[in-house]
């Protein structure tokens, strides 16, 4: 599905959702869950588990929809953000995380990506990420996908790549810094 | 790139942290909880979002089951609109999931109202699996029944056909429903005699268009019995 040709209608319905408009709701679950069951079932690796929270998510949109502000965030954004925070505090209250396979920086050979989604923002969006993080050393983009994919903290990276917690916390603070500053050129 | 990067503030850290999710416990906590109360945190938590994001483009998009869209609509607040809820499907499966008698009550009270016929509707829930699939209304003054899909979902290649079994116990087709939508089909005058209480509908799987048999020839995956309201 191209999501970035429908973030107009994206939009629109999350406008319409505060006046309690269920229709709208509804077209805002047709036009996403897909994908945001997709960022469930990445992080949490179990269906029925990512039902639970999918249902959480857009529950929580109903809730918050007037919050959006299409001026400064787009909708996707802040849909897979929502669907994140959600999948890691189901994860974190787990007490258990389910990736905690050993990372070897090796391992990302990978990364060059196999892009699932080409149209969920923009194509250009991706290819200058990845630009910046090709430019990470990959110890640091290794943590940073364990972050994001699979919703590892600290510690379980910390474990996954067998390096003292203040080490991680480096090579993650070090790795954002410079995917800020190469994001900004 | 350089490794020297222009320093940043503690904040813009934090916030870089809560969006990538590298927090728990309380740090976790303590950082959600800025966000909720301070706007310029909040932004800094939204950029770092939009940094991260185009990612997700390499997380496949894999379909929910309809189940929970029925959760989803079972678990919002009370409807608040005034008017066009009744049209809609979304508060129909909802509703018929939570209330499925209740919900028949009410499509047959509305067609009451609305035509004010001369004998009482018919309605059935027609179940199967433990699942309310669809309800439908037998308006007998206009000789026609509408059904509203609830939990029935649409099957990958065979579409719905909706039978009537009277007394004698010989199904015969009324027409093709849907998955997405209500659908009013009129009932044929020579099977009029026969849509009356304790009938019983059913609904077959089909190939498109419906059974080339005039009988059932797929599975029967829901059955509900004709009462008068």
């Amino acid at each position: 599905m191209d999501l970035d040709a429908n973030r107009t209608l994206i939009v629109a319905a999350l406008a319409r959702i505060p006046a309690g408009d269920r229709a709208a709701l509804q077209t805002v679950y047709r036009l996403t869950s897909a994908k945001l069951f997709g960022v469930c079932l990445r992080i949490l690796g179990e269906r029925s588990e990512a039902e639970d929270v999918l249902q959480e998510v857009y529950v929580t949109v109903w809730r918050k929809a007037a919050d959006f502000d299409a001026e400064r965030a787009s909708p996707l954004t802040w849909l897979i953000a929502i669907a994140r925070n959600r999948s890691i505090d189901r994860l974190r209250a787990s007490k258990h995380s389910r990736h905690m396979a050993p990372i070897e920086a090796a391992d990302d050979v990978a990364d060059s990506g196999t892009m699932a989604d080409v149209a969920l923002e923009n194509a250009q969006d991706y290819a200058r990420l990845h630009g910046c993080l090709d430019g990470l050393e990959a110890k640091e983009r290794s943590a940073l996908r364990g972050a994001f994919f699979d919703g590892n903290t600290y510690e379980d990276l910390a474990t996954r790549m067998n390096v003292p917690l203040g080490t991680m916390k480096s090579w993650i603070r070090r790795a954002m810094m410079k995917l800020k500053s190469c994001l900004q050129q | 790139m350089s490794d020297v990067t222009a320093p940043v503030p503690e904040d813009d850290l934090l916030a870089a942290e809560l969006a990538l999710g590298v927090l728990a416990g309380a740090e976790r906590a303590a950082a959600l909880q800025r966000a909720a109360r301070e706007a310029s945190f909040a932004s800094a938590v939204a950029a770092w979002e939009e940094r991260f994001v185009p990612w997700a483009a390499e997380i496949a998009e894999v379909s929910a089951p309809p189940s929970v869209w029925e959760r989803i609509v079972a678990a919002l607040p009370a409807d608040k609109q005034t008017s066009g809820w009744w049209q809609s499907l979304a508060f129909w499966r909802g509703l018929s999931l939570a209330t499925g008698a209740l919900a028949a009550a009410c499509i047959g009270a509305l067609i009451y109202l609305g035509n004010a016929p001369q004998q009482a509707p018919l309605t059935a829930g027609i179940d199967g699996d433990g699942r309310r699939h669809f309800v439908a209304t037998i308006d007998t003054r206009s000789s026609s029944i509408a059904v509203v899909p609830a939990a029935y979902s649409a099957d990958a290649t065979r579409e719905p056909e909706l039978w009537l079994i009277p007394a004698d116990g010989k199904p015969r087709p009324l027409g093709m429903l849907r998955a997405d939508r209500a659908v009013t089909i009129k009932i044929p005058s020579e099977l009029a005699a026969l849509t009356v209480g304790n009938a019983v509908l059913a609904v077959s799987l089909e190939p498109p268009g419906g059974s080339p048999t005039g009988s059932p020839t797929g599975p029967v995956i829901a059955t509900g019995k004709l009462t008068n309201l």
